[in-house]
């Protein structure tokens, strides 16, 4: 058959090659700090492989295991128990055990660290009732361990957001099915429900592990040495930029293997069953078991949220006193404004590279939007040090652009996760009715997917707002001269072992936090429809 | 250089995602103005790609499509889909969930053609609805609300991507009706694309039967079902009986086989007789093959009974057509 090249042309190619060179611009400092290592010395590199090398890496891989196994725990149990029984304060626990994602990693690290100390509420509490039980809990606490346990508690609601969903739009014909085939209910659950949100759950593991890899703060002061810390030890205190460079791209390496596991995970586990073929019904018990499933529920909330919060709160109030209100609201301002323009923007751009993936349908563009996502997986010390030596020739370093252009680089993936979902969700004959019916790609965009999609891109507002008033290390390194956030205020009183002074700032951002989650619970709810 | 008599011109049209395997090999066929014709073909075959190339929403591979003596896409030109004035109405009835019916219906539409908007609520009966979302209305009624944002523009050629698959049998023939009543009184020219011949057969001028990427025979119902170009349109059009004469392999339709009281050279085991309201269909077995026919009258099973038909009436195809399309 005759194939005739004039027939050959790149739909929509404007919209295409922005979107590629739109690309290369984010991944500019990636690619930066890739031809700084091969161009760079490498006898440093030889220094950390003998010298810290093999004690970063071990350290790594054993936070990330004690907070996976406590992740895990902690989001797949309450997960299952919410989206299958009534018991007594299941609406509630549905929502409240997101709101942990409203506490900063580092202020759940500063928070325990404080209440379990010398000093501390415990340890004083036992010394007066029990000087025996004092003795014992009188430990070091600042260990690895217990930092581990700790980012277990922060980062557990992205395994239970993930498993949530999952358990709820399986629906109950498997259940029935399995059931039916004599599987008690136990074995239903790990040998059906389970392979079946194994995807899923693994996506929610996978955020927690990039986590674990971008988290500064709360390792830092557990005296931990990462990767992490690591690069910002070489450069900061060393001035070994070089140094930095080298262990910023092994920590590369690191996240591609877990990005690229992540990935072939999803495509080898993906299963296209029926959606809610027919929605899970909620399962009566007696008072019994629904005391102990309100139990089960209740300690990830417990430790993971209401602790820490009275505990800042009970603080807050203590140092209300001392605090500078006209700091306070100025470091407020800065938090909201910063996040909220980079929020804006990011959507924006997660919107274009999605929408131009789909009416371009082809390869390069799927394959663009795949590795600018890649931005999520890498810690904050890497995007810093790539846009530092980027922007170090320009004399933009500490403006506030930059800042938002790290921003940008780091959660375009949160915000593309629930604008892609929605996306997906509409058929490509909505496009194509579109076009037939006389809209030009922008058109489509601006009346079509704008409108259908407002749910979704609220909904990525948010997240990627959250998460922005919580980051901690591209703030500290990029932020302009005497701009000061919510995020590193705390910190800085944290490090400064003025734990209590910090409080207040925490608790802003824990409310603004939390506020945000419960709305984005109902839209959440909203969307997957459940009971 | 383009018929002036013919309205929609495809020649030689070509479209593959994988050239190893072509969707749409080589199809050439023309559709005078006003005419509704049927593409009928089965799952998966190409159809819908098929509209989507004539809409501009895919690109051909090689040939050329025009309309009214405007060429819309060959190996130099390519009209985008905004531009080429055609309705398209697709299967599963994309209408906009964040619009109403009324705001769906005139969505992107010209001053020009906003005065037919009375016009086009009567004929489809949707004027009382206007005011309703879609996940407010029934599929009987999203689907008028399809071809009504559709014909409202006037569109020079309407493609209808498998309008009836969604509905129910009951729902559905009427719905054939409105619709043919519809287009007719418009005086659209008209591209049915369906898997299901009963569709094509009530309401095409002309049918189209596309197999393996290539166009199998195309004439209008009752030729198509009479004299089918090969085994793969006879068989896919209805049913068929074999039988053996001089060493040769030969069909009839059931509806040409008449019962007869006297002995005649065809004897038939009835298996089982099947009443249908106007009368019955039988099912029965000659030389080992399976024969269908009708009968007014009930028929006792397990039973031989006799069986003639004119000899006009015979299909002939070359023995290996059945190979060919296995």
């Amino acid at each position: 058959m005759e194939i005739r090249k004039h027939y050959f042309f790149i739909d929509n190619k404007r919209w295409v090659f922005s979107s590629l060179f739109l690309a290369l611009i984010l991944l500019s400092p990636i690619i930066i700090l890739i031809i700084s290592f091969f161009s760079g010395s490498k006898t440093t590199l030889f220094y950390l492989l003998d010298n810290v090398l093999i004690d970063y890496t071990l350290n790594t891989i054993y936070l990330i295991l004690i907070t996976s196994i406590f992740a895990l725990i902690l989001g797949v149990f309450p997960a299952w128990i919410i989206s299958n029984y009534y018991f007594f304060g299941r609406k509630f626990f549905d929502i409240v055990l997101y709101l942990p994602l409203a506490i900063p990693s580092y202020i759940m690290g500063f928070t325990y660290i404080d209440i379990l100390s010398y000093t501390g509420p415990i340890q004083s509490y036992l010394r007066d009732t029990s000087p025996y039980l004092a003795e014992i809990f009188n430990k070091d606490y600042l260990q690895i361990e217990v930092l581990g346990v700790l980012l277990g508690l922060a980062l557990y609601p992205y395994v239970y957001t993930a498993s949530r969903i999952s358990f709820s739009l399986i629906g109950s014909n498997y259940v029935n099915i399995s059931k039916n085939l004599g599987l008690s209910s136990f074995q239903t659950f790990y040998k059906v429900i389970i392979p079946l949100s194994r995807p899923a759950i693994f996506s929610g593991l996978f955020l927690v592990i990039m986590e674990v890899l971008n988290e500064y703060g709360a390792v830092k002061y557990f005296g931990v040495n990462t990767y992490t810390t690591g690069i910002f030890r070489s450069w900061f205190s060393f001035g070994d930029v070089n140094g930095a460079i080298q262990l910023a791209c092994i920590l590369l390496i690191i996240v591609l293997f877990f990005f690229v596991l992540d990935k072939l995970s999803i495509k080898n586990s993906k299963f296209y069953y029926q959606k809610n073929s027919e929605v899970q019904r909620m399962k009566l018990i007696n008072w019994k078991k629904s005391l102990f499933m309100s139990s089960i529920c209740s300690v990830p909330f417990l430790f993971g949220f209401l602790v820490p919060f009275f505990f800042i709160l009970n603080n807050s109030i203590q140092t209300l006193s001392s605090t500078n209100f006209d700091k306070l609201i100025q470091l407020t301002g800065n938090t909201v404004y910063v996040s909220s323009i980079s929020s804006v923007i990011i959507i924006f751009v997660a919107l274009f590279f999605l929408f131009v993936e789909r009416i371009s349908k082809t390869k390069i563009n799927f394959f663009t939007n795949n590795l600018i996502s890649l931005g999520y997986a890498l810690p904050g010390a890497i995007i810093g040090l790539g846009i530092i030596l980027l922007f170090s020739k320009f004399s933009l370093v500490g403006s506030l652009f930059i800042l938002i252009f790290a921003y940008i680089i780091r959660f375009l993936a949160v915000a593309k996760s629930p604008i892609k979902s929605s996306l997906d969700k509409h058929p490509n004959t909505i496009d194509d009715t579109g076009r037939n019916l006389g809209l030009n790609p922008l058109s489509l965009l601006r009346r079509l997917h704008l409108p259908i999609n407002r749910f979704a891109l609220i909904s990525a507002f948010i997240v990627t707002f959250i998460d922005i008033m919580k980051e901690l290390p591209i703030t500290l390194i990029l932020r302009p001269f005497n701009f000061d956030t919510l995020a590193t205020q705390t910190y800085e009183f944290a490090v400064e072992e003025m734990i209590p002074l910090s409080a207040t700032y925490s608790l802003v951002i824990i409310t603004l936090g939390s506020l945000m989650l419960l709305i984005l619970k109902n839209f959440i709810d909203k969307q997957i429809n459940v009971s | 250089m383009t018929n002036r008599l013919m309205y929609l011109e495809v020649k030689n049209l070509a479209k593959y995602f994988d050239s190893d395997y072509p969707i749409i090999k080589d199809l050439s066929f023309s559709i005078k103005k006003g005419e509704i014709i049927s593409f009928l073909g089965e799952s998966g075959s190409g159809k819908t790609t098929f509209l989507k190339c004539i809409a501009g929403l895919e690109k051909i591979n090689s040939g050329s499509i025009s309309l009214n003596s405007v060429c819309l896409n060959d190996k130099e030109t390519f009209i985008n889909p905004q531009d080429r004035k055609i309705g398209f109405v697709f299967q599963d009835y994309p209408l906009f969930p964040h619009l109403n019916l009324k705001d769906n219906i005139t969505f992107n539409l010209s001053k020009k053609h906003s005065s037919n908007l009375d016009y086009i609520l009567k004929l489809t009966s949707l004027k009382y609805l206007l005011n309703r979302y879609p996940h407010e209305l029934s599929g009987g009624e999203q689907q008028r609300a399809c071809i009504a944002r559709a014909l409202i523009r006037e569109p020079e050629l309407l493609l209808l991507d498998e309008p009836f698959s969604n509905l129910d049998t009951t729902i559905k023939e009427s719905m054939r009706e409105e619709i043919y009543k519809i287009i007719k009184e418009t005086k659209t020219t008209t591209v049915l694309v369906t898997h299901d011949i009963n569709d094509a057969m009530n309401i095409s001028d002309r049918i189209l039967i596309f197999k393996a990427g290539i166009l199998q025979q195309y004439d209008d119902p009752v030729k198509m079902y009479c004299e089918p170009a090969n085994c793969y349109c006879a068989e896919i059009l209805g049913d068929l009986n074999k039988l053996f004469v001089n060493q040769e392999t030969y069909y009839v339709r059931p509806e040409k086989v008449k019962l007869v009281n006297k002995k005649s050279n065809y004897k038939v085991f009835v298996e089982k007789c099947f009443f249908q309201g106007k009368e019955y269909k039988i099912k029965g077995r000659k030389d080992n093959e399976v024969w269908h026919f009708f009968s007014k009258e009930p028929l006792k099973e397990k039973a031989d009974v006799y069986v003639d038909f004119g000899k006009k009436d015979l299909i002939y195809f070359d023995p290996v057509c059945k190979n060919f399309f296995k």
